[in-house]
């Protein structure tokens, strides 16, 4: 009898065993990610004062989340996350922000999110110029929110180690916030701040663009109106003028002589000197990738 | 033997005596082996990887320094006791308050002789990993020191009227603690309820708080450590040391050990 107890025994603990052994999960602890990751504020609690290692641990997850064979697609919260942990334990790292901003792109809410966390890596880098500029390009590029773009960039003019280029596009960005009078007026703050003439000669052309801008914007309207009235788009600028009555009485002069042409491409209207608008310019790849993103979006916000 | 003669006595004893333990040894090898595999560790990650080598050897000097600290300080006492040294001494013209801050101070200069070990490995792998090492890490690990001695003030105090085990179990409940409460006093502060709130101020005032101790992401980030900052630490590190002791004292001198 007691022999059978132990065999009943012995053989309700092989079948535990076996059954756990049948439930753990086939593949090693860390490469199952479920996008579970715990309260900053708990965990650096529950870290008792090795925060810093902790925010290590989530960062390397971070990691290898984007060096995963399936990619980082798809996976913007999951990054964010652990991003949040890692900048709220150790707010002073450095390439996380970044790494939020080239990484969480999925749709809107992900670009957000990585904006959240980018101001924080400002609030932390002060003097960093590229936290600024990676939270100013998600503004302006995916968001279309260049008034903010613009605010955003700004400041960091000021920084050491900026681009070159970085107060011109701040210019055409204040174009679409401000209007061309801010974009001017900025342009002519950098002008008088200049270091050489050549900046200043690089400045003045961006003057320069903005007026024939301005004049281009005349000739938008009287387009519309054109439209409005004879119920089609004009075959070339002169229209405007030739028409009876004329929508205008003669054309605004190109600054520098130019004639105003409709651009082929774009159907625009333009200086044949200058050859596009002033704007941000977004090229054929960038345009695709823009195009998918708001695709995302669109879906993320159906299904929310 | 009258005034600081016994106590550096004991104090000198204490130390031969700690030498000697195999276990202390161990402990050192693994921080070491830590420290050393922090170079190996931060290679997970492309970039930033000094931030995180120091983040681990840090972290290793102040894991296992607190682990050595409890370990070594909870038998302090009880140690004596148990091979009836302690009759054989306080026998002789030594106080129970000389005996106490002699094993204290003999602790102590263990674990700092242990901290230099450690240091000085880290500042060995951070040199050849070409990470920065400055006034700032050399602060963090002053504080690390300052940490440990009030660790080890707290262990002397367990170890006078308790055995090994629950000594080891409220050192640790105490040193984790006292890691928590500037955290529990922020998440108090940021709530709605008055009540929880002055509870998490009265915690935070009333236990030591070992998080000033800790500038470890300030020292590895290159942020300078206000001098006010440091000062605060050292004074609170002296008044919990002196009060520890203290009790440990008046405690020790009660205690029947028949």
């Amino acid at each position: 009898m007691r022999v059978l107890k132990g065999m009943l025994i012995a053989a309700a603990v092989a079948a535990a065993i076996a059954v756990s052994q049948v439930w753990l999960p086939e593949e090693p602890v860390g490469s199952t990610q479920t996008g579970i990751t715990p309260d900053p504020e708990w965990l650096r609690l529950a870290s008792f004062g090795f925060d810093s290692l902790a925010a290590d641990y989530y960062w390397i997850q971070a990691i290898q989340i984007v060096g995963d064979a399936d990619g980082a697609a798809g996976r913007s919260r999951e990054i964010g996350d652990l991003l949040e942990v890692v900048t709220r334990l150790d707010p002073w790292v450095d390439h996380p922000y970044r790494f939020a901003a080239v990484w969480m792109l999925d749709d809107e809410a992900a670009v957000r999110q990585a904006n959240g966390l980018l101001r924080r890596g400002i609030e932390a880098h002060p003097d960093d110029w590229r936290n600024r500029f990676y939270l100013g390009f998600n503004h302006f590029f995916y968001l279309g929110e260049r008034e903010e773009a613009a605010a955003v960039l700004e400041p960091a003019l000021a920084l050491e180690g900026r681009p070159g280029y970085l107060d011109l596009l701040v210019a055409r960005l204040k174009v679409e916030s401000g209007g061309l009078d801010a974009a001017a007026a900025f342009l002519g703050e950098l002008i008088r701040q200049a270091p050489n003439e050549r900046a200043q000669a690089a400045y003045r052309e961006s003057l320069y663009e903005i007026e024939v801008e301005r004049r281009a914007r005349i000739l938008d309207l009287a387009r519309e109106r054109f439209v409005e009235r004879h119920r089609r788009d004009i075959q070339s600028v002169g229209d405007l003028v030739r028409v009876d009555p004329p929508i205008l009485r003669r054309l605004p002069p190109e600054p520098r002589g130019g004639k105003w042409i409709v651009d082929e491409f774009s159907g625009s209207i333009v200086s044949s000197i200058v050859g596009h608008r002033y704007d941000v310019k977004v090229d054929g790849t960038n345009r695709e990738l823009l195009r998918k993103f708001r695709e995302n979006s669109r879906s993320s916000e159906g299904n929310s | 033997m009258t005034g600081k003669g016994p106590i550096l006595a004991i104090a000198h004893n204490t130390l031969r005596d700690a030498v000697r333990n195999r276990v202390l040894y161990v402990l050192l090898f693994f921080a070491l082996v830590m420290i050393v595999a922090s170079a190996l560790l931060s290679t997970l990650s492309y970039v930033e990887r000094e931030r995180i080598l120091q983040d681990i050897g840090f972290s290793a000097i102040r894991f296992f320094g607190a682990g050595i600290a409890i370990f070594m300080g909870v038998g302090l006492v009880h140690r004596e006791i148990d091979r009836r040294t302690i009759y054989t001494i306080l026998s002789k013209p030594v106080t129970r308050a000389q005996f106490l801050l002699g094993k204290y101070l003999g602790l102590l200069a263990t674990l700092w002789m242990q901290l230099a070990i450690m240091g000085a490995s880290f500042w060995l792998v951070s040199g050849i990993s070409g990470a920065p090492f400055d006034g700032g890490h050399l602060t963090a690990l002053g504080l690390v020191a300052v940490e440990l001695a009030v660790l080890v003030s707290i262990a002397t105090l367990f170890s006078s009227f308790a055995t090994p085990f629950l000594a080891a179990s409220y050192s640790l409940g105490l040193y984790l603690v006292g890691h928590l409460t500037r955290d529990l006093r922020a998440i108090g502060e940021a709530g709605n309820s008055e009540v929880v709130q002055s509870v998490t101020v009265w915690i935070h005032r009333v236990l030591p708080d070992l998080s000033s101790f800790n500038r470890v992401i300030e020292a590895v980030h290159g942020i300078p450590i206000p001098n006010t900052e440091i000062g605060a630490a050292l004074l609170a590190g002296l008044a919990w040391c002196t009060a520890f002791l203290g009790i440990s004292v008046v405690t020790f001198a009660r205690r029947d050990f028949r």
